[in-house]
């Protein structure tokens, strides 16, 4: 028996925190699994720009009526304010009505994307954290982390054992077969998943936003590779994933993930 | 067109068409308007952009605005298009520009065949947006990617619409698009022309075949490759890819809005970057 796990695969409107809460609430009124995982910054829509100055505040403010309603764990995207003028990409970790706060690593600043610009990074020292709740042993990470090697590997060195990756993947490079970023997508899950004997669960937004279109296709990867529920391409859906922590087993008693050699790391510190 | 190239620019049609069909939808829903308004000329993007604007909505309405210098060909081919989307008369006009061009002109004095080529361009933008207010459509333009690239369009004549669904595709994908939803490849093989004049074709006022243009294109601007790499492998003379280059160059100020001079602490365009989804 594992935990029941909804990856809430919406299109946020860009800007309108107040209609986007309404779907977050009513969302997590009629879901029956016990741990709701919504997409990044799905209180605000991403594409903000400079609107970020004018949401961030209504954005906490919206994450706090969540808390207030929400029986069980819901993950959240939201712009926290850490002091006064900063502000970081956050994803809300709402487990039995606290709220805990996942930052954003690597903001990515490159062709389509400007969320440096925007946002100040988190600090893996002060915060990298793991949570549990019915014996689910779970971290988060934030998009364009999962493009990273280390979030996730410190997430899963610090116990966790399966990993939610709320985020915003817009269309891009179209080929001649499928979503060219729906494979890189799902390369990157199944190796995450495989390395670390985890379970990786990316809740993507879909739907506009400006000149970008967020493709969905939210999908959760066991340990052992497989693509265990993959939801719909370009429209809103809704997908149950039951975590078994047997399925983590399987992958660490017959892998080399017991083994880990840290001096690799004293390596990349010196580079 | 290198086959290398054309492996790359070939894409999934059946994925593109729901795509694009989608997101005019989308846009309509969110800009709060009732459908969307299109110039057919009967060339290959105004017919391909019609289709698509059929898919996504029913709520359309086709402006057939013919001058002159309009080839009966393209009137036949319009109808054609119209008889493809099922547009019934009450989702089509028909309106000679001849007379109104003639009022500018003589305003203006002046008989000059690109002066009034694009006259004629900004002419038809006007009747569209007239009619999109008239409706509560918005305006869905026809452009392509090539030709926005080369700057091969009227400011503010075909240039001024208010989504542009073709925008991210060359001529030669609108043409795969157009093959694959069933445009008459009569309309798909025939020479591009904005038809301003009697005679003009875009390949003949470019100099070089739309293939080619993409080909460059594609690869000095997504591939980042050298002019030198680019004319040996796609065979053409070096001083026709940089000509296509310079096109590309000169014509950045047709892609952005107009510059305003600074002088406030945030100013509009450079610092004051609100999406169009504000409110």
């Amino acid at each position: 028996m594992g935990i029941k796990v909804e990856l809430a695969q919406i299109s946020s409107k860009l800007g309108d925190v107040e209609y986007n809460l309404n779907k977050h609430l009513e969302i997590l009124q009629t879901s029956s699994a016990e741990c709701v995982v919504f997409p990044e910054l799905s209180l605000t829509g991403y594409v903000l720009k400079d609107l970020v100055y004018e949401v961030y505040k209504d954005s906490e403010n919206a994450l706090n009526k969540i808390a207030e309603n929400a029986r069980g764990c819901a993950i959240v995207g939201f712009i926290k304010e850490v002091r006064p003028g900063i502000l970081r990409n956050t994803a809300g970790v709402v487990v039995n009505s606290q709220i805990n706060y996942v930052y954003k690593f690597y903001l990515p600043t490159y062709g389509l994307f400007e969320e440096r610009r925007y946002f100040q990074p988190g600090n893996p020292i002060r915060d990298l954290n793991i949570f549990e709740y019915k014996g689910l042993r779970f971290g988060v990470i934030v998009c364009e982390d999962a493009w990273h090697y280390e979030p996730i590997e410190a997430l899963t060195m610090l116990g966790a054992d399966a990993i939610f990756i709320p985020s915003a993947s817009p269309i891009r490079r179209l080929t001649s077969h499928k979503l060219f970023i729906q494979d890189n997508w799902e390369a990157l899950l199944k190796a995450h998943s495989l390395i670390n004997g985890i379970w990786t669960l990316f809740s993507n937004s879909v739907g506009s936003q400006e000149e970008e279109y967020f493709w969905g296709g939210s999908m959760a990867v066991s340990p052992l590779g497989e693509i265990k529920a993959k939801a719909k391409l370009f429209e809103e859906d809704r997908i149950i994933i039951e975590i078994n922590i047997d399925e983590n087993r399987k992958n660490r008693f017959f892998s080399s993930f017991r083994e880990h050699i840290s001096t690799f790391h004293d390596v990349l510190r010196e580079l | 067109m290198p086959e290398y190239v054309r492996e790359k620019l070939t894409l999934n049609f059946p994925l593109v068409t729901e795509y694009l069909a989608k997101r005019i939808k989308d846009y309509i829903n969110n800009s709060g308007k009732n459908g969307g308004i299109i110039g057919l000329s009967g060339g290959i993007d105004s017919s391909v952009a019609s289709v698509l604007l059929s898919k996504a909505t029913e709520n359309f309405h086709v402006l057939l605005m013919p001058s002159s210098s309009t080839p009966k060909e393209d009137l036949d081919h319009a109808f054609t298009i119209l008889r493809l989307i099922n547009a019934t008369e009450s989702k089509y006009t028909i309106i000679n520009i001849d007379p109104i061009v003639d009022q500018f002109r003589l305003a203006v004095k002046t008989d000059d065949k690109i002066i009034s080529g694009n006259i004629k361009a900004r002419s038809r933008m006007t009747l569209l947006y007239a009619f999109a207010q008239k409706f509560n459509y918005l305006v869905v333009g026809t452009g392509d990617k090539s030709e926005l690239m080369l700057g091969y369009f009227t400011k503010y004549g075909d240039g001024g619409v208010d989504i542009l669904p073709l925008g991210d595709l060359y001529k030669t994908q609108v043409r795969m698009l157009g093959s694959y939803l069933g445009v008459p490849e009569d309309i798909v093989k025939k020479p591009p022309s904005p038809a301003l004049w009697e005679g003009q074709t875009a390949e003949g006022e470019i100099g070089l075949d739309y293939e080619t243009i993409d080909s460059i294109l594609y690869l000095r601007f997504e591939e980042m490759r050298s002019e030198n790499e680019i004319s040996a492998l796609v065979n053409v003379p070096l001083d026709l890819v940089r000509r296509i280059v310079r096109m590309v160059k000169i014509s950045q100020h047709k892609r952005l809005p107009p510059e305003i001079f600074r002088l406030s602490g945030r100013s509009i365009n450079s610092d004051w970057r609100y999406p169009r989804q504000w409110a």
